[in-house]
């Protein structure tokens, strides 16, 4: 079997080179670090493997997840790497490259995403790149598909037929050149190390590859560690990266033709000169949401949610209790099925249609490329904070889904920084909770429904920002991360993109009711129908009614004047969803419409939003606990980020339930 | 339907919500990919090698 590494800078379409190669689905962002960890696909009717690596500026690793492609190689000889180069990037991109054909391993270096560098007026020629790079150049177009059969043809030949590659050798300084030599020539001599390897790891060693230089001292490379501080004195990784950066220019300086037609003019360029307008920006920012949630909420999410809701509490529901009835099904067991399974698993599921258009939305901006922007526009505010562009993109992450949110975070590389974005990230609205919005917003904003929301999710955001304020000021964290973000060109966002992305987000989602959200449900239900007395009628009588009652005096201040959403509250820690299904089953009602003119007697619109401002903020949900003990490596960070949520969700909604009664 | 097929079902919803419980617990202790309810390759991976393992 051959093996075939993707490798190449972050964003220059790997991943969706990977999928086209692979038929194979693997998750395509249109921003840097979606693939954290590698993943691995074969190519359809063929013995070649290939393996997606994270993106990567150079071998030289700043993050975690940056370290992987360096161990990789470090470890495996792969038969081929194909070097995924950004077609308009080419001189940054080219840096990596140079670091792999040093390597002396086959290569083939595909020019991707050709057309956008086309629109710009200007063209590589191939041969030239060819022979100064010495490996095979190609050009791609992954996303409609251009010059995929060639590169796939390439890549599918067998290990004997594959040519063998010399290792680029570029015109270092006399002085590195040297003592390249002398230490790859005695790791060869006394190490047994493979002449072309121990070149490459001289190289990257003097270069100070932190990933190398761990290698060598575990390996006892006495050649190199020797060498150490004479290399680190004479500066000879500036050196190094000085002869590759003119190397690369001078390479590219002769292989640039130009293009007779520009017609296509950059478009991207004007567009961006108005989405990243330093004043502009972010109103457009918030405009753009705002219009998101229009869409799930307003337009197409809620009439689609009614019929559904129709269905299931209509037909289906009374279809299950007739033919429960007849079978002869106990009273209970009825009780469970239609009462609690049906109305709260039912009542949950009635959201897909929200849930789904907001995941589309999500996916066709990420795809668009107008993620980078955001966070591009983001980043002004957040270095007033001391955070930098970077945590916006797992806090956006965070959006769908707050245990992926954390674990993007592991793209930060300033461990304080990634403490401090862990910590913010539960108070990011998770799609999870757009259930229990909807039901409120139905009940008392029916007008305002999709500007209820977006205020929620901004409040979310504020809250977050303002603590991740605080806590760089408690852990004096001084050190910056550096904020590298590319701004892809637009692209008119592909159907099949769209809608993987947005069942990749929403499968989750239904997945969860199968299992999760069905146990809180049967829980609640328990709970409800079980008093101290055993099966009770009256559900004023169960223990969902007692531990309510016994709390009610805590959610007095916030605006909660019964006890049912206090029970409910408490089953959201299984799943946040689990609070509407709760709601469903405690308020014993049948359909959302039912539900939706309970919850409307029984608060205003004060003590509705100071509610759902506790919702979102309060405890977060079990897996998402558990991944901060995970992530931070410590119990004691989990226990805090429940107490610390706890209390700034309750301020909060006391502040608003209290000041707003004030002036209502 | 007889009172032993109400019980069985009622036992069966009981223990498949029980288990989804302890399910959800016990994930959430192992924490990172375990707790997140993506089904993404580098997660697939994780699992496969997990099972070569045992």
């Amino acid at each position: 079997m051959t093996t075939v590494a993707l490798l190449g800078n972050p964003n220059t379409g790997k991943t969706t080179l990977f999928n086209e190669l692979t038929d194979k689905y693997a998750y395509v962002g249109n921003w840097t670090g979606v693939t954290v960890e590698k993943k691995v696909g074969q190519i359809r009717h063929s013995h070649t493997k290939v393996i997606d690596l994270p993106g990567v500026y150079s071998l030289n690793p700043i993050t975690k997840d940056e370290s992987v492609v360096t161990n990789y190689l470090l470890g495996h000889s792969p038969d081929l790497i194909l070097n995924v180069t950004n077609a308009s990037q080419l001189k940054r991109n080219l840096l990596l490259s140079v670091e792999v054909l040093e390597l002396g391993v086959p290569v083939i270096i595909t020019l991707n995403m050709i057309d956008d560098l086309k629109r710009t007026g200007h063209y590589y020629n191939l041969k030239t790149l060819s022979t100064e790079l010495g490996c095979p150049v190609r050009t791609t177009n992954a996303r409609n598909k251009e010059g995929l059969t060639e590169l796939k043809a390439d890549l599918v030949r067998d290990q004997s037929e594959i040519k063998p590659n010399l290792p680029l050798k570029l015109n270092y300084p006399l002085m590195v050149n040297q003592a390249i030599r002398q230490a790859a020539t005695s790791l060869t001599k006394d190490y047994k190390v493979e002449p072309k390897f121990a070149h490459w790891l001289a190289i990257q060693y003097i270069n100070n590859n932190k990933v190398v230089r761990k290698y060598a001292t575990m390996h006892q490379l006495k050649p190199l560690l020797s060498q150490k501080a004479y290399y680190d004195a004479q500066k000879f990784d500036d050196q190094i990266f000085e002869t590759r950066l003119s190397f690369i220019e001078k390479t590219l300086a002769s292989a640039t033709e130009q293009l007779k037609s520009t017609q296509h003019v950059a478009i991207t360029s004007k567009i961006d000169k108005v989405v990243t307008h330093p004043i502009f920006g972010l109103p457009i920012f918030v405009g753009i949401f705002y219009l998101m949630f229009k869409l799930s909420f307003d337009w197409i999410g809620t009439p689609l949610s009614g019929y559904l809701d129709g269905f299931l509490s209509g037909p289906i529901s009374s279809w299950a209790n007739q033919f429960l009835t007849q079978a002869g099904a106990l009273p209970m067991l009825r009780s469970l099925i239609v009462n609690g399974l049906i109305a709260g698993v039912g009542g949950v599921l009635v959201f897909i249609p929200q849930i789904f258009v907001l995941f589309a939305c999500i996916t066709i901006l990420e795809d668009s490329g107008y993620m980078s922007r955001a966070a591009l526009v983001t980043d002004r505010i957040m270095e007033m904070i001391g955070l930098n562009g970077k945590a916006f993109i797992p806090l956006i992450i965070g959006f769908g889904c707050n245990v992926t949110g954390i674990m993007a975070a592991r793209t930060i590389e300033q461990p304080k920084e990634r403490l401090i974005t862990t910590l913010i990230s539960p108070f990011m609205s998770c799609s999870a909770r757009l259930p229990i919005y909807s039901l409120f917003v139905a009940a008392l904003f029916p007008r305002h429904q999709a500007l209820i929301v977006l205020s929620l999710y901004f409040l979310g955001i504020v809250v977050a920002l303002f603590m991740a304020k605080f806590y760089h000021v408690i852990f004096k964290a001084k050190e910056h991360s550096v904020f590298i973000v590319e701004l892809p060109q637009y692209h008119i966002p592909r159907l099949d993109i769209v809608w993987h992305g947005t069942w990749d987000k929403g499968k989750g989602f239904i997945k969860k009711a199968g299992t999760i959200i069905f146990a809180g449900t049967v829980l609640i239900w328990l709970l409800s129908n079980f008093g101290v007395h055993g099966y009770v009628t009256q559900i004023d009588q169960s223990f969902a009614a007692n531990l309510g009652q016994i709390l009610l005096p805590v959610f007095k201040p916030i605006g909660i004047s019964t006890w049912q959403p206090i029970s409910a509250l408490l089953t959201g820690v299984l799943a946040k969803e689990v609070i509407s299904s709760s709601m469903m089953v405690l308020f014993h009602t049948s359909n959302q419409t039912a539900l939706i003119a309970m919850i409307g007697g029984s608060f205003t619109a004060i003590s509705a939003y100071a509610l759902l401002v506790f919702i979102l903020l309060y405890i977060p949900c079990f897996a998402t606990i558990g991944t901060i003990k995970s992530e931070t490596g410590s119990a004691k960070w989990a226990a805090y980020s429940v107490i610390s949520s706890l209390a700034i969700s309750y301020t909060l909604a006391f502040l608003i339930f209290q000041i707003g009664s004030l002036l209502m | 339907m007889g009172l032993f097929v109400n019980i069985l079902i009622l036992a069966v919803i009981f223990g498949f919500a029980g288990y989804q419980i302890y399910r959800a617990v016990k994930r959430s202790k192992q924490g990172k990919c375990a707790a997140c309810d993506y089904d993404c390759e580098a997660k697939k991976m994780l699992n496969q090698s997990k099972k070569r393992a045992m």
